[in-house]
Parts: structure tokens; sequence; C-alpha cells
């Protein structure tokens, strides 16, 4: 595999003040609207979505760190990666965590992604200095996406709730799918020698608002009307972000210029 | 929450077997990545992720299909590879209608000189300035293979697991993610692209043995203590 020159890309936020932003922020918004979830009839669940967007921006983050080594495969099998060893972790620590089960499900992801990262950097080679990181901070990302979504479309962090109106219903596929793409989209598509670290995570705040709403669409058929407001908040952020992220791509493109019509001698 | 018991060590070992079966299946399938789609390498023109998914998904489905009818293990696992098995095929198979009919290359191989099945001549067909286009018929026999092993991986360890917690939906899902986890861990193992197991660097892979063997390990004693719930 290639090495980047200078060995990783070059970052204005620190890793770990991500981390604790991505963690302590996803498992907030989760505990958050499964506790006010019953006060206020579920029309707290856009909490735990909205939970989901520093968690995205870790994952988005730590793929941002390791794909830019250049790992060979594209970026999306990171995404995937992240997304699979989250939802086994997340499942395990709701089915035996009961109230801290979020946690638990988080702390395993983690461990488990330290552990992958070690064995691809031991067995298959890699020799990345921050593979274990990377993989650490993504099994958690993937994990609390997993669940942030997962409340937002059942209203609830009981490992039961969302076995019925989330696995049963098959909602699961559209989370993973959703998810992993919000995870492994904004390094994918602003890789490159320009990359800069702000456009990418602005990115990724926009891919999650997107993710939020795919599972607010998918909530309105388990919770019902107050997934509407999941769907609302999450297209208002994607607006805002978006917006945001066009911004930088104009301030970091060489030149932005209008090409007007095809002439009508080319069609 | 279930204890761990003689049986589920023996779904846990299940659960291993697949994961590995999966990851040595991936190392059989001609993945091109992005040259390939610009027909400039061997190989079908996406990732190895989503080769494998696509085809191990379908042999899920194949594998529920039959659980569905009978419990012979042989049977369910059977059906799983069958049906990745025609999923990568008919991939494969499109894939070369492209590349033949429609850009206009013929298959060959970068790897051999001559096709190991065909005996033909490869560096001829070749054009200047590539590593090979289109699917030979080495990597179709190649690719075939990898989506036995692949889709018998993926249908054992979906009987394991459904055998576990009795939840189809639950267990689907952490198959798919078993599945991702031993797929992502073979094809960093390759390094993204290859052709088949005529292809030097098929000889890589005792190395994602010991990778996969330890990720399904824990993936799978995680996956025995989870009961279906609800």
């Amino acid at each position: 595999m290639s090495v980047a020159a200078g060995g990783g890309a070059p970052s204005k936020v620190e890793p770990m003040k991500l981390r604790i932003y991505g963690v302590v922020g996803g498992l907030v918004g989760i505990y958050l609207a499964s506790l006010l979830g019953p006060m206020t009839g579920n029309w707290a669940s856009f909490i735990a979505a909205l939970g989901v967007i520093p968690a995205v921006v870790l994952g988005a983050n730590s793929v941002r760190r390791v794909c830019s080594y250049g790992i060979g495969t594209g970026v999306p099998s990171i995404g995937m990666l992240a997304l699979g060893m989250g939802i086994v972790a997340a499942m395990f620590g709701l089915a035996i965590g009961g109230v801290i089960g979020p946690i638990l499900g988080t702390a395993i992801a983690m461990g488990f992604g330290y552990l992958i990262g070690l064995i691809t950097n031991k067995a298959i080679k890699f020799n990345i200095p921050v593979m274990e990181e990377g993989t650490m901070d993504l099994g958690g990302a993937g994990a609390i996406t997993l669940l942030g979504l997962s409340v937002a479309v059942s209203g609830s962090a009981d490992y039961a709730a969302i076995q019925m109106s989330v696995i049963a219903t098959g909602y699961i596929a559209v989370v993973f799918i959703a998810g992993s793409l919000a995870i492994l989209h904004p390094f994918n598509a602003n890789l490159g020698p320009d990359e800069t670290q702000d456009r990418t995570l602005t990115h990724a705040i926009s891919t999650a608002a997107l993710a939020i709403v795919a599972a607010g669409i998918c909530g309105i058929g388990t919770i019902g009307l107050p997934s509407v407001l999941t769907v609302i908040v999450g297209f208002l952020v994607w607006i805002v972000y978006f917006k945001k992220f066009f911004q930088l791509v104009k301030r970091d493109a060489a030149g932005v210029v209008g090409t007007g019509l095809l002439p009508p001698s080319a069609q | 929450m279930t204890g761990i018991d003689a049986t589920s060590v023996m779904y846990i070992i299940e659960i291993i077997i697949g994961g590995l079966l999966v990851a040595i299946g991936v190392h059989f399938v001609p993945v091109g990545g992005a040259p390939a789609a610009m027909a400039q390498a061997t190989g079908v023109g996406t990732g190895t992720v989503q080769l494998a998914a696509g085809s191990g998904l379908t042999g899920l489905l194949a594998a529920g299909l039959m659980m569905k009818m009978t419990d012979d293990l042989l049977l369910i696992v059977a059906s799983g590879a069958v049906g990745a098995m025609i999923m990568i095929d008919a991939t494969m198979v499109v894939g070369n209608w492209v590349y033949i009919y429609g850009v206009g290359a013929p298959p060959a191989s970068a790897k051999v000189n001559y096709d190991p099945i065909t005996k033909l001549p490869q560096p001829p067909y070749m054009a200047p300035g590539t590593v090979g286009q289109g699917i030979p018929t080495v990597c179709y026999v190649s690719g075939t293979i990898g989506g036995l092993l692949g889709g018998a991986g993926g249908s054992l360890i979906y009987f394991a697991l459904l055998s576990i917690n009795g939840n189809p939906g639950l267990s689907g899902i952490f198959a798919i993610g078993i599945f991702l986890v031993n797929a992502v861990l073979a094809s960093w193992n390759i390094q993204g692209t290859i052709e088949g197991f005529h292809d030097t660097k098929f000889k890589r892979w005792p190395r994602v043995l010991q990778a996969a063997l330890l990720a399904s390990a824990i993936i799978g004693v995680m996956a025995v203590m989870i009961t279906g719930g609800a």
C-alpha cells in the first residue's frame, strides 16, 4: 500500500476531542431520548438521532485518518467494517446490559475495534500507525450510529422494543446502510491532495443528517407522527450544513465557473 | 442472556468455520476495483466488499428459504452456496458482456501467459498499458469457487445464529455483520484487487486465517450469548 507523505492527514481538530464529543454526545442523545420518550409520547426521539451527528463525525474523522495512508481497497470497505463491528457489539450490549446497554455496547465495540486494528497490523501486516486507534473509533462510532438511529426509529433503548420495531420490521437494513454511508461517504467524496479536515467533517454532518431523515421516515411506520419531527430536524440540519459544505468546496476549489448549457451542435 | 454450554461451543465453532470460509472465499473472487471499471485491469469492476456482500447476501436468502423447508445443515449450506454461486456468476457474465460487446475488449489475464484452464495465450490479447481486461475463463472458474465458499460460510453462520436465537431478523443482520467483517479483513489482505487462484497474491491467504479466526471467535462468543428477545 502507498503511505501518504508525512504519515497521515493534517488535522486541525484533535482526534481525542472528537472521540469525547462523539461518544459522549451520542450516548447522551440515546439516553435523553429514551428517558424523555415515555413522558413526551416519543416526541423526544429526534434527540437520539441528533446524537448520531457527533458519532458520525468521529467515524468520518477516523476513516479520514486511516484511509489517508491508503488501504488499497477503497474507502467503502472500512465504513462497512465499522457498522459490521458496531451491530454485533451494540446488540450484545443491549441484550445483556439492560440500562447500561448502550454504554456497554459502545465500549465493547471500541474494544473489538482496537483488536481488529491490532490484528490487521500484526497478521495482515498493514503497519499503519493509527490503525488500532482508528478502528477503535470506528467501532464506537458504528455502534453509536446504529443505536442512535435505532432509538430514533423505535423511541426507546429497550432491547425488546428495538427487536420488535427495528429488527423484525427490517428497518435495521436501512439503519445499517444509511449509517455506514454517513460514515464512509465524507472522506470518499473529499479525498485527494487538497482534502481538508473541516470540509470533510462538515460534509459528515450533512451525511449524518440524511441518515437521520432516513431513520425518521422508517420511524413513521413504528412510532408514527413524532417521527415526522425527526425528518424535519434532519432536513434542517442537512440544508444548513450542505450549504456550509458547498461554501467550503468553493473556498478550496481553484475556481468555480458556470459552464452554461451544451451548445446545440454537441448534442 | 444465555450461558455458554457444549451446544453453544458447537455454534461458536460453526460461526468460526463460516467466517474462515468467507475470508478464504474472497481470495477466489476476481476483484478488479476501479481500474477494472475502466476495462484496464482483469476482474469485475467493483470492490471486494460489494462483490462479497452481493453474492453472500444472495446466499443468505437462498439458505433462509431452504431453512423454511428443512433443518438439515448440509442442504441449507448447499442451498446458500448455490445461491451465492449463481449471483457471482450472473455478475461476471453480465460484466463480460459489457467488456466484450460494450467496451470491445477481449477478456485477458495479466498474471499468467497461458490460461491454466483453456491453455489459450493471454499476452496477445492484452491492450498495451493495461493489466488485462474482462473476466477470462480461469477468473470465472475461480470466482465461482469463491461464491461457493462465501455462500457456504455465510449460510453456516446464519444457520448457527438462527439455531441459537430463533429470530430470523436478528440472525440475518448479525450474519451480515460477521460476513462483512471477514470480507473486509480478506480484502485488506489482497489489498483490493486479485484475479483469482492463479494470482500471486492468492498465496497470502494463510495471513487472513489468523485475523479471521480471532475476529470470528470474538463475534461468535458474543452472538451465542444473545437471545432472540421480545
